[in-house]
């Protein structure tokens, strides 16, 4: 099936309740390929859930979502196919050493055996860890497990990455550098949607979507949004100034 | 089901259990354990019964009563000159499970052709050992009330007489009736189970609670594959633990393996296979390792032991109970191991144990990959 | 201080108590347990099931399986024509002895003879076989005697002045008194010790995981950098549990008292004291094994290797008497043993403090030891 109009991700009226709580509250949104889409809002705003439902990981309680013209309801194994994925949590085995961690996800991604080794040694320069393969997992520092763990969902050469806050509790430089590698990613054509709560990181972005309380508060390129707060304005004003209207619409 | 994504979670798991050395050295020590327990500490034989004599008539005919006593396996005199106060004592402090009382009209009686009772004392908290201690007195009074009688007889120029009727006893399979020889291959079920139980309960439990399945859900690997790649795995462990149970009975213990050790490495196979579906079962549908652990105690590991007929004879419970151990499936794998080892018998005669193992090792696999496809989807 | 302790005995209990399914193992195992030993677990031999061969089919030996299929000891089970059958029975398992009559048999009686009579036996379980072979023994030496008065009846007339009278031949039988537990049952036996193995199994496994698993999931951490002193952590993290432990104990000891009539002769006292000194000695080893332990799983096969021989050689099911005397040596390191004789002591044989001092005495020395070496590997760092 072709990709909808060329779009890597296609969110139509996205619902997703949990009881009586309301997760994903009528989510519409596109992505387009090799486009750095970022989800920003704090925590409890839904991005996590909203990824999951894309990845198949959970089922929309109503509305569509395609990932590269697959519906994420009716055929989550083909998207789990063409798709990476990086959890909020660390979910890498901690007792697996670095080089064990990466060969199990290649097994399990069915990365071809021809282009194993080049994968490996691409994700170990990426993540920088090339002399540390035989290292516990869990004795790496913060921002190297990130690393690792973004190579170990793009082992496979996806052309779809979800990551869900990869840059959580880690220091600026490495994020700076973790950014570098998503970027040194969309160059090469791959489609990256990614979750965080740090507003700077919003820049980086092609075009984000600002979510509060399950709602997406608005929508465009960083610069679009910010056009009518002035000069100097942050993705940090654009937000607050969101949310306010949000909740004065709510009176 | 691709080859490439099942070996690659093999491969995980197997790296888990060897990188984990406390839990592995736990589990390769285990059957060590347990086989040193059953092997040489623990046992249900009854004798050494430490047991006070009353002697009220202090006669000849009672003194070689007591002289019986003293000479049997079954019996330790503790004290000759017991009262009753003095028994009931020694019961109150579980000094004496066993008084015998010779009444003071004893010898005369049996001089005067009248009939006497001797009294047996029991302390009936232990009521298994005190039925079969009472069996064995009254046993080994009879038979010295028929020496007794035979003796009679001979004085009264009946002649020296046998026996009516001579009872030969033949014992097959155990000549020696060592209990280990019968616990001992019982225990490798209940070894196995633990193994199986125990450690594959806990795996996908524990894999919810560290998010690495949230991971595992996301890629392209298939239920089946992940079930089957753990079951692998500790089925390894398991078939190693089995190994070492069986060397260590045979070769240190002595316990004979009559059958077809092939026949036996096959219906471990089986038994195994199933102990680990249902394991891995527990575990996917109870996402806490602790929740998964105790019910896995309480639905494999108390039915292997108590259930089985590896220490208690199925045919001893109430019959209702005997219906339930139907449906435990260590109670066929037992009848396997005792038949293989001691009667040496082969598969025309297990067969039907073999199929109850079979079909309940097909059912929970299916059972497992269900549930595990349910909730990975 | 003791803010804090509450603070963590009331996260434990919200922890402990909230998940349906965990409030249900509080209960189920206990429940399950003392029904199986209750009602499964029976040594008594009875209803053997025995094959019968007679090659002879006369009176005689129809009189013979009269006596045994007549006890509750045995049942014949199944008839064999020949040697193969009765192998063949035996090796499936269908019967536990095969009773095999010579064809010569009621010729041999007839005649005054002494005749033989086969009692094949499946040594296998060799408890059940000695003794099965000490009931058939027993039945044969009484037909034995009544055969013996008949045949010699003749020889056995005495001379007085009122003419031919018969002598007895004097027989000594026996009378069976039984202290404690009249019945003989078997679930008076086990179903106190159930009861030690619950407190011991539900104390040590809770006290040792919730440790454990603060560690696993890291919020331990959390709970180190806080003032709280280690000792006050201990606290917070073993009453919970002895509360825990004791309504388990209660619950068990209604369950025995009310369906299954288990009498109780001693003092509730002593019970409960005995109990509170052995939850010592339980929480003082969770405590051990979640310093030894880093994952839950550790802790968990750590609690079943050190519990199960601990139980197995606390005298519940096999006697330490016939233990080899290093092994009998061995359990007197075992509180498990001390608490055992308690328990069975209070229940049947109405004991108290004055008999059992020597074991509470010894349940407080280890409960302390136990609890104090713990607590000294317990401290509040992270290796």
């Amino acid at each position: 099936m072709p990709p909808d109009n060329g779009n890597a991700v296609v969110v139509e009226h996205l619902y997703k309740r949990f009881g009586s709580f309301v997760a994903v509250d009528d989510v519409s949104l596109s992505v387009g390929k090799g486009e750095i889409f970022g989800f920003l809002g704090p925590n409890g705003a839904g991005k996590s859930t909203t990824i999951r439902i894309l990845c198949g990981l959970l089922a929309p309680s109503s509305g569509r979502a395609s990932v590269r013209g697959f519906d994420v309801a009716t055929q989550p194994e083909q998207v789990k196919r063409s798709i990476g994925y990086m959890s909020q949590r660390f979910s890498l085995y901690g007792d697996l050493t670095v080089e064990e961690n990466i060969n199990f996800f290649a097994g399990v991604y069915g990365v071809a055996a021809e282009r194993r080794d080049e994968r490996k040694a691409y994700v170990m320069q990426m993540a920088g860890l090339e002399n540390e393969l035989k290292r516990m997992t869990h004795l790496l520092a913060g921002g190297w497990k990130q690393r690792l763990a973004l190579g170990c969902a793009v082992l496979h050469e996806p052309p779809i990455v979800f990551l869900d806050e990869p840059t959580s509790g880690v220091d600026p430089i490495a994020r700076r550098q973790f950014w570098d590698l998503i970027y040194a990613m969309a160059e090469r054509g791959t489609t990256v949607f990614v979750s965080t709560h740090y507003m700077d990181e919003a820049e980086y972005c092609h075009r984000l979507a600002l979510m509060y309380r399950g709602r997406v508060i608005a929508l465009g390129a960083p610069a679009e949004l910010k056009s009518g707060f002035g000069e100097g304005a942050t993705m940090d004003d654009v937000f607050i100034a969101s949310i306010e209207r949000e909740e004065a619409l709510e009176k | 089901m691709k080859w490439r994504r099942f070996y690659a979670i093999f491969r995980k798991e197997g790296l888990h259990i060897t990188r984990d050395w406390r839990s592995l050295w736990m589990a390769l020590a285990m059957p060590l354990l347990l086989l040193l327990l059953f092997g040489y500490a623990l046992t249900l034989d009854v004798d050494q019964i430490p047991t006070v004599v009353y002697d009220q008539d202090q006669t000849p005919q009672s003194r070689e009563l007591i002289a019986r006593l003293s000479g049997s396996r079954y019996f330790q005199i503790v004290e000759r000159r017991g009262d009753y106060a003095g028994i009931i004592r020694r019961f109150d402090r579980s000094t004496a499970l066993l008084g015998v009382v010779i009444p003071s009209e004893f010898g005369r009686n049996l001089a005067a052709n009248e009939d006497v009772a001797v009294q047996l004392l029991l302390d009936g908290s232990d009521s298994n050992t005190a039925s079969i201690a009472a069996g064995y007195a009254e046993a080994l009074i009879m038979a010295y009330s028929a020496e007794l009688r035979q003796e009679q007889m001979m004085r009264r120029g009946a002649g020296k007489l046998k026996q009516p009727i001579d009872p030969r006893v033949r014992v097959l399979y155990n000549n020696e009736m060592k209990s280990r020889n019968f616990i001992i291959p019982g225990l490798i079920a209940v070894i196995l189970m633990i193994i199986a139980s125990m450690l594959t309960s806990l795996t996908v439990a524990r894999e919810w609670e560290n998010g690495t399945m949230e991971q595992l859900l996301s890629t392209p690997v298939r239920p089946t594959e992940l079930l089957m790649g753990k079951l692998c795995a500790y089925f390894v462990l398991g078939m190693t633990d089995m190994a070492i149970a069986l060397v260590v009975g045979v070769g240190v213990f002595g316990v004979p393996l009559r059958g077809s050790p092939l026949l036996l490495i096959g219906a471990s196979a089986l038994f195994l296979f199933g102990a680990l579906c249902w394991g891995i079962f527990l575990s996917t549908v109870m996402r806490s390792q602790e929740l998964a652990y105790q019910i896995s105690l309480l639905s494999s590991f108390l039915p292997a032991f108590l259930l089985s007929g590896f220490i208690f004879a199925i045919e001893n419970m109430p019959l209702v109970i005997q219906q339930v151990t139907r449906i435990v499936p260590a109670r066929y794998f037992v009848s396997i191991l005792q038949g293989i080892f001691m009667k040496g018998v082969g598969f025309t005669v297990l067969w039907t144990k073999f199929l109850f193992l079979f079909i309940y090792a097909a059912l929970i696999f299916t059972l497992a990959n269900r549930k595990m496809r349910q909730k990975m989807a | 201080m003791w803010q804090r302790v509450l603070e963590i005995i009331r996260k434990e209990l919200r922890q402990t108590l909230r998940e349906p399914r965990m409030r249900g193992l509080l209960l189920g195992p206990p429940i399950i347990q003392m029904l199986i030993f209750g009602y499964a677990v029976n040594l008594d031999v009875e209803h053997v099931k025995i094959g019968w061969m007679d090659m002879n089919r006369g009176t005689e030996s129809r009189e013979v399986r009269k006596r045994f299929s007549s006890t509750r000891y045995f049942t014949i089970a199944a008839e064999a024509g020949n040697e193969r059958e009765a192998q063949d029975l035996l090796d499936r398992g269908t019967v536990q002895a095969v009773i095999r009559i010579p064809a010569g048999f009621e010729a041999d009686i007839k005649h005054a003879r002494q005749t033989e009579m086969q009692i094949l036996l499946d040594g296998s379980n060799s408890n059940t076989a000695s003794i099965i072979a000490n009931y058939a023994t027993a039945i044969v030496a009484r037909r034995n005697q009544e055969l013996f008065a008949e045949q010699q009846k003749a020889k056995l007339v005495g001379r007085t002045q009122n003419g031919p009278v018969l002598l007895r031949i004097p027989g000594i039988h026996t009378e069976r008194r039984v202290w404690f537990n009249p019945e003989l049952l078997s679930r008076n036996y086990f179903v106190p010790g159930v009861i030690v193995n619950i407190i011991m199994l539900v104390t040590l496994s809770l006290t040792s995981m919730s440790i454990v698993r603060e560690k696993e999931i890291g919020t331990m951490e959390q709970i180190m950098v806080t003032p709280i002193t280690p000792i006050e952590l201990m606290l917070g993290k073993t009453i919970p549990f002895a509360v825990i432990g004791f309504l388990d104990t209660a619950l068990v000891v209604a369950i025995a008292l009310f369906v299954f009539h288990v009498p109780f002769r001693g003092s509730f006292l002593t019970l409960i004291g005995a109990s509170a000194l052995f939850l010592l000695t339980t929480l003082g080893a969770g405590l051990f094994i979640s310093t030894i332990s880093e994952t839950q799983q550790q802790a968990m096969m750590a609690t079943f290797f050190f519990f199960q021989p601990a139980f197995m050689l606390s005298g519940f099911t096999f006697p330490i008497r016939n233990m080899p005397e290093m092994v009998q040596y061995l359990t007197y390191l075992n509180p498990l043993r001390y608490f055992m004789t308690v328990v069975r002591g209070v229940f049947l044989k109405g004991s108290g403090a004055d008999v059992l001092w020597p074991q509470l005495g010894l349940l407080a020395v280890f409960g302390v030891v136990i609890l104090l070496s713990s607590a000294m590997r317990f401290h509040k760092r992270l290796d």
